[in-house]
């Protein structure tokens, strides 16, 4: 009996051991160079599989006009197969999976799927329509690494403000709505269930409060990181809840659960579909927001396809329609002329330049400050996850 | 309680009645268990209700305790109406078939329910309780649980939980049953011995007619729902009232019609019990052909027949004897000596009887 | 005695029950063993890959943040809320239906009573959110009374999560008051009981160790959740609702939050066990 209990540890002993070097070998590749852009493409492989955000990748489900991914299968033989994530980090570890191609990356997510090795340096030459796109979303460094693309520019857009109109009065016209007001909503005050929404709390701060000299709302120091914290917690008493999943939040403000917070376009759009008196504003502080790009992954199974993908999304006509879908800057300025509303280029200030330097595209924080400070060490994005723990208690 | 200071026992009053039942009528849906039953058991008695299986004693008895409510009828316990009063409040503890101990309680908490549940202070409970314990000869188990103890130690638990606070009735639900023959035995004599030393009216209910015969004052045969005679053993087995009694209290060679008029020379029906026919030599005078039959001088009644069986069973043997045309006796022998040589199958032997010991029963 | 066994059917058993053995090994203690190890590493808190660097930042974290302590508090008594309730509702229920309803009407009563869990989690969870939303029928219930409704957040946790697992607690305690002999509350009542006394020191003691063994399944289950707390708890946080935001970003700090509820768990199986209800699951 003795003896077989032994040898029993032994094994499971055994396999102990096997599993640590099983897993030891996961950690070999640390050089983070995801691959080689290809030079030329072959034949599609009947499927591809996509992390997009929600509205990028509609296929009708949800209304029957907006349809981009079932013309894109009729023509190219791809099978798109669509996972919609409500973060951009969910995007970052979904990528890690390896089991998707393509993914539409924001500012936060981009360059730690470059460094990572996770997402491969894209060969623009295999892009026709990448020709088209606006100068000032080409080699920007939340898109390409020693001026290698390493993804396709798809649109931008900044954060908004929604309300219920029929709660909310005055209409808000500030950030602080949800900050230093957010008391008269107690209750019913949503925000971006993200780390990442530090940053709409700094940029309220740079406005509030001058002194504590925030340049860029994801170049904090721990000062300023407080600061924000602390706007934060504050906020924490008036929420409701938080949101990430944006079904959740069309329901919470459809039920009047929430009647005031961040959103995106395309939330209100679908919250006004759903007859619910919403409207959503760009408040005078300007907003924090995203620029997307398309990338494909170090392993794709389908890249052939995926790069297909990526000309088709930012092709005139397709473009045109995600970015009216969704509620954002087009990337093709060809798309400008594809628009159902000959406005909407102007409405979302497609080319202007000067309007996008109000927006604080979402970008992942690091140590060494983004906003050139080099007297002062910034809070990292894993200090803010747990700042972000901490204003949720 | 009031209810345990208004039935202190004189003594005086010699029969007081302890439970009667008064035309008490169960039906389970169409079935009818108890049948207009009429029942006296008087203050201090042992008395024993005892029928086969599905006679409707055990519903008898749950009537009794309260667990049944019966469909007609009145039920009295130390002469109250108890009809509609609940089992909690009657004055009437159960010794249940299997026991029935709480299993998570020790044998203490047990025995001690009934005084816990009337909010008897600690020390004297636990004092009741080990007295009772003593009573059952269980000193020194009072912190075992009831799995840890045998099935004979378990009755003992069942009998001091039931009699922990003197209840005026014990009823006992065929509470033998499931021991052995010998602890059986040992508990028919205990028990008699605590029924007699605590004065409690017992109620039991068996289809052990030894069990009844041994412990009991007085017993009632039950049958379908009905009491077919009520008196004491003795009566009871050497006075069957019925058939069935003759021939459910104890053996009996039963004999009806023409097997009758042959065998015990009348017409009616009979009951001879087996012990009391005396096996002779065959070879004797006084035995006479069983043909002519013809009452002998010395009111013996004498017949001839061929033993077909022997089955030796301890403290006596039964014979099973052949009469000409095919009538059978059982006979019962004491094994006071050995047997004759001539006592084997196949072999002629005599029977005889004294004319009294087949009496009639009604049929 | 059995004879034991012939060499050959030895030799059958053995190779029958490797791939099980083998497979709860691998499967089940040795993900949980990577899992645990995995907390004593580190994470590059850029590209949030796994650094393999062997050291104990992690659980030094998890002591000392107070946030992590109130979390794990709040998580527990959510959990402990859960359970009570559940063992509350439970015993009425479960002694309706095997001991008050007629024998005719059990099965449907247990049917009725499992036919939730067939229905999805996420579906059940996003029904009580309605329900319990600003316009939804909780609110409005509630409304001539003068109350409001819970709204989301804590209570609405508690109440959605004993919905989901109350199943879990009456089977087991319908299963025992089943078992129970109709002798041992007649036996009660002989000896001079009435209802509510025979409850308490026949019944209650009786169904003890299916309450504990539904207990373990209504803790465990309230402790690892975090998909209801997303959808009507507000802005609570539990401890899975961190554990899953930090699965994406930071795999070894998960690994030591997950050694939280699998600590308390076991502790919880560990007094659970010394009560003696782990003979009745």
């Amino acid at each position: 009996m003795r003896k077989r209990k032994t040898s029993a540890w032994r094994s499971a002993a055994a396999v102990c051991a096997l599993l640590l070097t099983a897993a030891g070998c996961g950690s070999g590749d640390d050089d983070g160079k995801g691959g080689h852009a290809p030079d030329q493409l072959g034949k599609g492989e009947g499927k591809v599989n996509i992390i997009a955000w929600a509205g990028y990748a509609e296929d009708g489900s949800n209304d029957p006009e907006v349809d981009w991914v079932h013309p894109f299968e009729k023509k190219t033989g791809c099978q798109v197969n669509t996972k919609t994530a409500g973060t951009s980090d969910e995007m970052v570890s979904l990528m890690k999976t390896g089991q998707y191609d393509t993914v539409s990356a924001s500012g936060d997510a981009t360059l730690r799927l470059i460094a990572s090795g996770d997402a491969a340096p894209v060969n623009t030459k295999l892009v026709p329509h990448y020709k088209d796109i606006f100068p000032a979303l080409k080699q920007q460094p939340f898109n390409s690494k020693d001026g290698q693309m390493y993804g396709i520019p798809h649109g931008r857009g900044a954060n908004l403000l929604m309300y219920r109109t029929d709660k909310v009065k005055p209409a808000p016209d500030s950030w602080r709505a949800v900050f230093d007001d957010s008391a008269r909503y107690a209750g019913h005050v949503t925000a971006y269930d993200s780390p990442i929404y530090i940053a709409d709390a700094a940029l309220y701060l740079m406005r509030a409060k001058p002194s504590l000299g925030i340049k860029n709302p994801y170049a904090l120091d721990r000062k300023q990181l407080d600061a924000a914290v602390a706007l934060l917690k504050k906020q924490h008493k008036a929420v409701g809840e938080y949101w990430s999943d944006y079904q959740k939040e069309i329901t919470a403000f459809k039920g009047g659960d929430s009647v005031i917070g961040t959103t995106w376009q395309v939330i209100a759009n679908l919250t006004k579909a759903e007859k619910a008196p919403v409207k959503a504003v760009l408040p005078k502080e300007g907003a924090t927001g995203w620029s997307d790009t398309w990338m494909v992954s170090a392993k794709a199974e389908h890249p052939n396809c995926a790069y297909k993908w990526l000309d088709w999304i930012v092709s005139p006509k397709v473009n045109a329609q995600v970015a009216e879908y969704f509620g954002e800057a087009p990337s093709n300025r060809k798309a400008c002329a594809e628009t159902s509303a000959p406005d909407h280029c102007a409405t979302f200030h497609a080319d202007d330049e000067k309007y996008f330097q109000r927006v604080h595209f979402w970008t992942t924080p690091i140590k060494e400050c983004l906003d050139g400070r080099k007297d002062a060490t910034c809070t990292d994005y894993a200090q803010w996850t747990r700042a972000w723990t901490e204003v949720k208690g | 309680m009031a209810e345990t200071e208004t039935r202190t026992r004189t003594g005086t009053t010699a029969t007081r009645t302890a439970v009667r039942l008064e035309a008490v009528t169960k039906d389970f849906g169409t079935v009818r268990a108890v049948d207009a039953v009429d029942l006296t058991v008087h203050e201090g008695e042992f008395f024993s209700l005892l029928g086969p299986s599905g006679s409707g004693k055990t519903t008898l008895l749950r009537l009794v305790a309260g667990f049944e409510q019966p469909t007609a009828g009145r039920i009295e316990l130390a002469g109250q109406d108890v009809t509609a009063t609940p089992p909690n409040r009657r004055d009437a503890h159960t010794v249940f078939q299997d026991y029935a101990l709480f299993p998570h309680m020790t044998v203490e908490q047990n025995v001690a329910y009934a005084l816990t549940v009337r909010g008897v202070r600690k020390a004297e409970r636990l004092a009741r309780a080990r007295e009772a314990l003593t009573t059952v000869r269980l000193d020194g188990f009072a912190a075992r649980r009831p799995a840890e103890l045998s099935g004979g130690q378990r009755q003992r638990v069942a009998l001091a939980r039931a009699l922990v606070d003197r209840p005026a009735v014990l009823l006992l639900d065929e509470p033998l049953g499931a021991l052995d023959l010998a602890l059986r035995q040992e508990m028919q004599t205990e028990l008699k011995e605590l029924q007699r030393t605590t004065g409690i009216t017992f109620l039991l209910v068996t289809h052990d007619q030894d069990e009844a015969l041994t412990m009991s004052d007085r017993i009632a045969v039950v049958r379908d729902g009905r009491i077919e005679q009520t008196g004491p053993p003795v009566e009871v087995y050497e006075r069957p009232a019925t058939a069935f009694v003759a021939g459910f209290v104890g053996t009996t060679n039963l004999l009806r019609g023409e097997a009758a008029v042959r065998v015990v020379g009348r017409p009616g029906t009979y009951s001879i019990r087996p012990e009391r026919i005396l096996l002779t030599d065959p070879a004797e005078p006084s035995a006479v052909p069983l043909v002519e039959p013809e009452p002998p001088a010395d009111g013996r009644r004498t017949v001839t027949g061929r033993i077909t069986d022997i089955v030796h069973a301890g403290a006596h043997t039964r014979f099973t004897i052949a009469l000409p045309h095919g009538d059978r006796l059982t006979v019962l022998r004491q094994n006071l000596t050995g047997l004759p040589e001539s006592a084997r199958p196949g072999c002629e032997i005599g029977l005889s009887w004294d004319e009294k010991d087949a009496f009639p029963v009604p049929s | 005695m059995p004879a034991a066994p012939a060499p050959g059917s030895r030799l059958r058993l053995t190779a029958l029950l490797a791939p099980p053995l083998l497979w709860l090994t691998l499967a089940y203690l040795g993900s949980l063993a990577i899992l645990l190890l995995s907390a004593f590493w580190a994470t590059d808190s850029f590209t949030s890959d796994v650094v393999h660097t062997w050291n104990t930042d992690n659980f030094h974290e998890l002591l000392t943040t107070p946030v992590y302590r109130t979390i794990a508090l709040r998580t527990l008594s959510i959990a402990v809320a859960v359970t009570v309730i559940d063992a509350l509702l439970a015993l009425p229920m479960a002694f309706c239906m095997a001991r008050v309803a007629g024998r005719r009407w059990r099965r449907p009563l247990l049917v009725a009573v499992l036919t939730p869990l067939w229905a999805g989690y996420l579906v059940k969870a996003y029904a009580w959110r309605v329900m319990l939303g600003e316009d939804g029928v909780v609110g409005a219930a509630l409304a001539p009374f003068g109350l409001h409704g819970p709204g989301y957040g804590t209570t609405a946790v508690v109440i959605v999560l004993a919905y989901l697992w109350l199943p879990y607690m009456i089977l087991p305690v319908y299963a025992a008051l089943e078992r129970l002999p109709e002798r041992m509350l007649e036996a009660s009542a002989d000896l001079g009981a009435g209802a509510w006394r025979t409850l308490r020191s026949v019944v209650l003691p009786a169904v003890r160790p299916a309450v504990l063994a539904g207990s373990v399944f209504t803790f465990s289950l309230s402790l690892g959740d975090y998909l209801t707390v997303q959808i009507v708890g507000g802005k609570t946080q539990l401890l899975g609702n961190v554990i899953a935001s930090q699965v994406t970003l930071d795999l070894p700090m998960a690994a030591a939050l997950s050694a939280v509820p699998v600590v308390l768990i076991v502790c919880y199986l560990a007094a659970v066990r010394r009560a003696g209800a782990l003979d009745s699951l």
